[in-house]
């Protein structure tokens, strides 16, 4: 009896083959998933090099030049780099305040009824593709645009608009759970105060709500930054460094789209396009690593 | 005096931070056992760390001899060591199933199929636990519509019915009403003619009454183990009697 | 000024916003819709797509993007589900885990042009996939899967710990416990977040003109052998998704009746986007009264 005893204890059992078995296959998903992103990172980073170390183009010009013909051998990326920047905090600027307006309104202010109906139309928006975003820039914004100021229509505020629209949806969204989170006391403390809605709103809910609003913000920006189809369709593709809002341009993500196709892989030019893929991908971590940085005040 | 565990210099460490010192104890066969102290005192992490459920959250050193075995070693199979010392728990927790499959659930993972053995094994164990004449015309019927003590009995009949040779419970009836918690009681006196019991409790009553043998601790501490008589009539530490007349905890 | 008279101006500053901002979404949708819907038609569903004629439909785009999104899933789901539960349950709390959470939120930020490239690089050239479905499938399971995973981790999350703590109690491996007890119970959120992630992935562009490609081969929808270089089932076909179509008619098409053919892709995305996230709701619903029960 005794030794049955010891054998079973220390045998293995149905439970603890099942238990190596989960493991096994619960251990080699995570790892296939952080193998991945290892080799995308990897993999970016190579190619993104090989225009200064294989092509010996120098980084300097790289980020400083301002002219961008593959076919002269000019790669000076800072026309697409600055119109990344600025269409990206066009859109940012103006959507930022109206999806906090909009969160507030939603979220303060308005019935449950309009709220359950809103709640629905926000995730619809949400998950609307780029490209009809996009589409809708092309036979509703360049065409207006074009009305207005003159010119073709195609360039930077067509694209910020589109973005615009397009981040719109995923900010207030974000923002109206930020909002949600602000415990109900703290209304009612600061109406019981004698705080007006707006004081109280002024006052005790933005603050409490700041980290998570700028997290919205920053979120739907990077968003915003590696958009591809739908500043491409609206945005003009000139690889040259725009004067003003309705100058035609190129963004990094642009000028990749429509460059991928016509290059030869390992060329120069082509090269200098997985450059900007390199940028868009830092880019992407800086604005990580920036929301992880504000969460993580925020919790404190 | 037969020994079902015996339990030689238990340490328990959650991290960096010391919450078990040193605890030596010999848990009697066939008679309830209730470990008793102020929250914190370190009585349930003891009593989680006897078949190894404390294995995921904190470090445990020390012989646990069960049968001339120390389970207290990472090559001993857990889940057979979980078979042979079930446990109950504070809350009733019932899977969503039919009273009848809640009761052979630890069967079935066993590889038992024999239906015969299954259900002939439910009934037993509903009826160890006293709850055989309540739900006898209800067993297909979901186990979640029971009262909160049904349940309880419930997950004590589930135990059972794998047929371990010691059960621990952690505060078995902190979470139900007086009727439900004696009717417990009633039923663990039942119970250690065929299994050992173990239990933490927080009730004083319910230890004095329930118990044979009783263990005090305090800050990680064993500081005084014997019959429950001797304990609550007689301690020989100052401690212990503080606590009992209700001075701290 | 007086507090109240603030109060006043700034809510009707701020409903007066929110309805200039509703008015131009509610007119953005009705726009898509309204120039969108006259030109669905039976023939417009069910017809090949024209490469220099009008009238021509967007069947195969249709069904690709449905294809795309079964096969992204079949390689997804499991990975994602398993990846979820390694967080949930068997992750310890060091370093180690932490780095891959970070691996994980990275993966989700990296824009989709730039996932696009490395399926081009990587499944289209290195392992030599030309355009096709399985490239453009791998490419969006890169979008797919951070998403998914933490939704799957949220899913298990919900379900209280005391079920795990009882089946441990009762000598169950936490496999056992995970597939036994916490998935049956995880399932409708499960399903919730695989149905909006695909709804996401059926509209994605951008990672696929590089991966699944632009063009859109006849294909023979009575030939079922996933083997047959010209059956609709081969994964080895480029294809051309709807989202991609509104893109390439409006960028480089030579369709003269470009507009007409956007407006009512466009519309078909939207819809059956809105069908995705209607689906998702009433599993929703469901979850909410088997929690109440």
């Amino acid at each position: 009896m005794m030794d049955k005893l010891k054998k079973q204890l220390l045998g293995p059992s149905a439970e603890s083959k099942q238990e190596l078995l989960g493991k096994l296959v619960s251990y080699i998903a995570i790892i296939v998933i952080g193998g991945l992103v290892g080799t995308i990172l990897v993999f970016l980073t190579i190619k993104g090099v090989a225009l200064f170390n294989n092509d010996h183009f120098s980084l300097w010009q790289f980020l400083s030049g301002v002219n961008w013909q593959p076919s002269h051998h000019l790669y000076g990326a800072l026309p697409m780099i600055a119109a990344s920047f600025g269409v990206t905090v066009l859109a940012g600027m103006v959507a930022l305040p109206l999806a906090l307006v909009v969160a507030l309104a939603l979220t303060e202010m308005l019935s449950k009824k309009i709220n359950q109906f809103c709640q629905p139309l926000i995730e619809l928006l949400v998950g609307i593709p780029s490209v009809v975003y996009g589409y809708i820039g092309l036979t509703v914004v360049v065409p207006n645009l074009r009305q207005l100021f003159g010119g073709t229509g195609f360039g930077l505020l067509a694209a910020a608009c589109v973005l615009f629209l397009m981040i719109l949806p995923t900010m207030t969204s974000m923002t109206i759970d930020s909002l949600r989170a602000v415990p109900k006391q703290y209304r009612m403390a600061s109406t019981g105060l004698g705080a007006t809605r707006w004081q109280t709103i002024i006052r005790v809910i933005i603050p409490s709500a700041r980290s998570d609003i700028f997290t919205a913000m920053v979120f739907g920006m990077s968003r915003a930054f590696g958009e591809a189809l739908a500043v491409q369709m609206v945005v003009g593709n000139t690889t040259i460094m725009p004067k003003g809002l309705m100058d035609s341009a190129a963004t990094l993500t642009s000028v990749i789209t429509t460059g991928i196709g016509n290059t030869v892989m390992g060329t120069p030019s082509n090269n200098a396009l997985w450059s900007l893929a390199l940028i868009l991908l830092i880019m992407s971590l800086a604005f990580n690593l920036l929301i992880r940085v504000v969460s993580r005040k925020g919790a404190r | 005096m037969k020994i079902a565990l015996e339990v030689k210099n238990l340490q328990v460490l959650y991290g960096e931070k010391h919450v078990v010192h040193d605890i030596n104890l010999k848990f009697p066969a066939n008679q309830i056992t209730a470990l008793i102290g102020a929250s914190g005192s370190g009585k349930s992490t003891v009593l989680r760390s006897l078949n190894r459920m404390n294995d995921d959250l904190a470090t445990v050193q020390g012989t646990i001899d069960f049968h001339g075995i120390n389970i207290n070693q990472p090559q001993v199979n857990v889940y057979r060591v979980r078979q042979q010392i079930g446990m109950v728990f504070q809350q009733p927790t019932p899977f969503p199933l039919s009273i009848y499959e809640n009761v052979i659930y630890g069967l079935r993972l066993a590889g038992e199929k024999d239906k015969q053995v299954l259900s002939q094994r439910a009934e037993e164990s509903l009826r160890q636990a006293a709850l055989w004449d309540e739900v006898k015309d209800q067993l297909n019927e979901s186990a979640l519509a029971l009262s909160g003590g049904q349940q309880q009995r419930l997950c004590i009949a589930r135990t059972l019915a794998v047929r371990p040779e010691i059960i621990l419970m952690d505060e078995p009836t902190s979470a139900l009403d007086p009727v439900s918690t004696s009717q417990i009681e009633d039923t663990l006196v039942q119970l250690k003619e065929e299994f050992t019991i173990i239990m933490v409790t927080h009730n004083m009553q319910q230890a004095s009454r329930a118990a044979d043998w009783t263990a005090f601790m305090h800050q990680g501490n064993l500081i005084e183990f014997d019959k429950t008589a001797t304990i609550f009539m007689n301690p020989r530490e100052q401690k212990t009697a503080d606590y009992l007349s209700g001075k701290f905890g | 000024m007086r507090p109240e008279k603030i109060d006043r101006i700034a809510t009707i500053v701020i409903l007066g916003l929110t309805g200039v901002v509703g008015l131009l979404i509610i007119s953005l949708l009705v726009y898509i819709l309204a120039t969108g819907l006259p030109n669905i038609s039976w023939h417009f569903l069910t017809s090949s797509a024209e490469a220099f004629k009008s009238e021509g439909g967007i069947r195969d785009q249709l069904f690709n993007s449905l294809y795309l999104v079964v096969i992204t899933m079949i390689v997804s789901v499991p990975l994602a589900l398993c990846a979820a539960i390694y967080l949930s349950e068997y992750a310890p709390a060091n370093r180690l885990t932490s780095l891959l959470r970070l691996a994980i939120e990275v993966l989700s930020s990296l824009p989709s042009v730039v996932v696009g490239l490395f399926g081009y690089l990587v499944f289209v050239l290195k392992f030599g996939m030309d355009f096709s479905l399985l490239a453009g499938a791998l490419a969006l399971t890169i979008l797919n899967l951070p998403i998914l995973t933490r939704s799957c981790e949220d899913a298990l999350q919900q379900v209280p710990y005391l079920q795990r703590q009882a089946g441990l109690g009762l000598g169950m491996s936490k496999w056992r416990i995970v597939t036994k007890i916490v998935l049956p119970a995880a399932l409708p959120g499960i399903i919730t977040g695989i149905i909006l992630s695909a709804g996401r992935i059926f509209g994605e562009a951008a990672a696929l003109i590089y991966t699944a490609g632009q063009s859109s081969p006849a294909i023979d929808y009575s030939d079922w052998n996933p083997f047959s270089p010209t059956s609709f089932l081969n994964p080895m076909r480029p294809a051309e998704t709807l989202a991609v179509h509104i893109w390439k008619v409006n960028s480089e098409g030579l369709v003269p009746d470009a507009r007409a053919v956007s407006n009512g892709s466009a519309a078909v995305l939207v819809i059956t986007i809105l069908l995705f996230n209607l689906l998702a709701r009433y599993v929703g619903h469901l979850i909410k009264r088997r929690l109440v029960k």
